[in-house]
């Protein structure tokens, strides 16, 4: 129960960052550490059959299950892409805007087109 | 011989196989660059016309092909399952991919978006065959991934801004699936729908609450995408600033595939019935606020972007009583036909819409609705002396006031129809009213205006490329081709969608009457009516109230958690 527990705390904070943090940068590793709380969260439901690497030998038993660590290596490598792709568009707010406060770039983008 | 076990994963390979080669194409130069481009295009979005084409017969039939990718175990590997409203959702697809494509090639460098634009085909193709609740996700942020580049090309501050809100309000909403990814599995140790609704079946009171949040959880996540109020934000900035062929594709496309694709997990629990009937709901509602917020915008390109969230509106709107009523029952299959009419049909005119008046503002160099007027003069006197642009937005026109005999006129017609005598429909009606206001403000910029100084003509550097009125001619005939035919189409979605049964009940003579004619002549006398109010004082000053209330990024997420704490309650409590 404690590590769920701690996975949801781990939550909280990314999604704290995401909603209450005004820098865009903190916003980017809110959405890094919510991710990573998944995936924690899938890997510690497939060691509920077993701690062992799944690799089927004579003797070896309570082995965890495989799937979700498969779908979290997806899952791990579309957040990279993500985090990667969300930096980039912050650096060109930034050359923008020359600030990290989301307020800030959206008023002066409104201010340019406008 | 190619089997049609084999031609179903044609949608999504060929558009990677595409992908691949413009690739390639990028890391040469010239004209052997420019071919491989082109022939990577045709790959990824002309043959896979050939592969649904000879699907087609079998898919009207009923046929269905499922499996497991690899033939793996069930249990293990990915299942896919290719239906009637797999063929459809691709048909809509490649249908304005196409001409989206084509029409970014009068773009001077073309090498990073067809790559892009290729996978992101590829995703919904693939979607479109989904059975796999996870492979669902993959091909979510996919599809994702490479419109938030799209969005971005276009290389505006506004742009990168609108990409960035987007790619967060989705990424996050994307962790949401997973935890209700994590709870089927955790309740049933399976990830295909199949095995989750069996799984689901045999456990007390089909999973309990642990289910229903979880799917609440996935319906959720999914919405975001489809637009639907409260969970719009990112899509006005995102389609108004995105390149014209994206915004065609994103309105067109991306909004409804992932809704199609979400009626086959909402069918995973008895009470993904009640998720529908709240979807429903707000499908009406966002039918009539986005009408009227596309009224009070001056942007061009943002009336538009309002006009597609009213439009998801009366697709959602259709969608959730089909939901509602059993996707597998007749009432339902019928209301997803009218459903999924109005997708087709919308896609093909707003795509019309986005291109046209993205052409206009680029020539003009105005996107101000209130400042720009006498566009038709312009673009003849700047090269277009076989008008296009003006008749292709005319088609457009008639079409999204669903005047008859356009296409929008018919699926309009026939969710009004189906929906007969419950609120949703008033709701639709006004909308349809606030439209043709809205629309009728639009057209005022290809007319001369006394009260309005015209633009100065300065000669264009550059002519329009050939292109750009192939597109809008393809799209055109689309429009005017679904408009004639319009009632043996939507007879066919029915067919297709209900595995070959006959169970369409409006022919061409159910739309044609004497008193819906009456209807229509009053809603368009009402829609001048409120356009005229709309130009007065009072009105201009609620209306630009109405423009800038106050929007933020925080907004998106707070909209997002009301929308997920609703949806979970509805349905628990329902």
């Amino acid at each position: 129960m404690i590590e769920r527990c701690l996975i949801f705390l781990l939550f909280l904070t990314g999604f704290h960052a995401i909603i209450v943090r005004k820098n865009v940068i903190k916003k980017v590793f809110g959405l890094g550490i919510i991710n990573s709380a998944v995936v924690i969260l899938f890997i510690l439901e497939g060691s509920r059959s077993g701690n062992s690497a799944p690799i089927i030998q004579p003797g070896v038993q309570d082995v965890v299950d495989p799937i979700p660590q498969a779908l979290m290596l997806t899952a791990v490598v579309i957040g990279v892409c993500l985090t990667a792709l969300a930096l980039t568009l912050v650096y060109r707010l930034y050359t923008h805007s020359l600030s990290l406060h989301i307020d800030e770039i959206r008023r002066k983008i409104h201010d340019t087109t406008h | 011989m190619i089997q049609h076990t084999d031609l179903i994963f044609a949608p999504a390979l060929l558009p990677l196989i595409g992908a691949a080669a413009a690739f390639c194409a990028k890391s040469l130069r010239g004209k052997t660059s420019r071919y491989l481009e082109i022939a990577a295009g045709c790959t990824g979005l002309v043959l896979p016309f050939f592969a649904l084409f000879l699907l087609y017969k079998s898919t009207l039939y009923g046929a269905v092909y499922k499996g497991v990718i690899g033939n793996w175990y069930n249990d293990v590997g990915i299942s896919y399952r290719f239906d009637g409203i797999s063929w459809l959702i691709n048909f809509l697809g490649f249908i304005i991919a196409l001409p989206a494509w084509i029409y970014a090639q009068s773009e001077k460098d073309t090498k990073t978006f067809t790559p892009l634009f290729l996978i992101q085909t590829a995703a919904v193709g693939a979607m479109a065959m989904c059975a796999d609740i996870f492979n669902l996700f993959v091909c979510l942020e996919i599809m994702g991934i490479a419109s938030y580049i799209l969005v971005a090309s276009s290389a505006k501050p506004g742009a990168f801004l609108a990409s960035f809100s987007y790619l967060m309000i989705s990424a996050s909403a994307m962790v949401f699936f997973l935890f209700g990814v994590y709870g089927f599995y955790r309740l049933t140790g399976s990830l295909s729908y199949d095995s989750i609704a069996l799984g689901l079946s045999l456990l007390p009171d089909n999973g309990g609450h642990a289910a229903v949040i979880s799917l609440a959880l996935i319906t959720g996540a999914v919405v975001i995408r489809v637009a639907v109020m409260p969970l719009y934000g990112w899509l006005p900035d995102a389609h108004a600033l995105a390149p014209h062929a994206v915004s065609a594709v994103l309105s067109g496309v991306l909004i409804k595939t992932p809704l199609f694709a979400l009626s086959r997990v909402v069918d995973i629990l008895p009470s993904g019935r009640a998720a529908g009937e709240l979807m429903g709901y707000a499908g009406a509602v966002t039918a009539f606020l986005a009408a009227v917020i596309s009224l009070s915008q001056s942007d061009v390109k943002r009336l538009l972007a309002y006009s597609s969230i009213s439009h998801i509106g009366y697709i959602v709107c259709a969608w959730g009583a089909a939901v509602h009523a059993g996707t597998h029952t007749p009432e339902g299959r019928i209301l997803m036909s009218a459903a999924f009419g109005h997708a087709v049909f919308h896609a093909a005119f707003k795509g019309l819409l986005f291109l046209s008046v993205g052409i206009t503002a680029d020539r003009t160099g105005n996107r101000d609705i209130t400042a720009l007027r006498g566009a038709v003069k312009f673009l003849y006197r700047n090269g277009e002396k076989i008008p296009v642009t003006f008749p292709a937005f005319c088609i457009g026109f008639f079409s999204i006031c669903a005047l008859p005999p356009f296409n929008g006129f018919l699926s309009k017609s026939s969710i009004s129809l189906l929906l007969a005598g419950n609120w949703q429909n008033v709701f639709l009606i006004a909308a349809g009213v606030v439209t043709i206001a809205a629309f009728i403000r639009l057209a005022r910029i290809y007319f001369p205006d006394k009260n309005v100084p015209s633009p100065t003509y300065t000669p264009l550097a550059s002519s329009t490329s050939g292109s750009v009125y192939i597109s809008q001619i393809f799209l055109s005939l689309i429009c005017l081709c679904s408009g004639l035919f319009g009632p043996f189409l939507l007879h066919t979605f029915s067919r297709i969608l209900s595995g070959g049964l006959r169970e369409w009940p409006f022919s061409a003579r159910s739309f044609y009457t004497i008193p819906g004619i009456i209807k229509i002549i009053f809603y368009s006398a009402a829609g001048f009516g409120l356009y005229t109010l709309s130009n007065t004082h009072s009105v201009n000053r609620v209306l630009y109230l109405i423009k800038e209330r106050p929007r933020s990024f925080d907004g998106l997420f707070t909209a997002f958690g009301l929308g997920l704490a609703a949806t979970a309650a509805w349905m628990l409590f329902r």
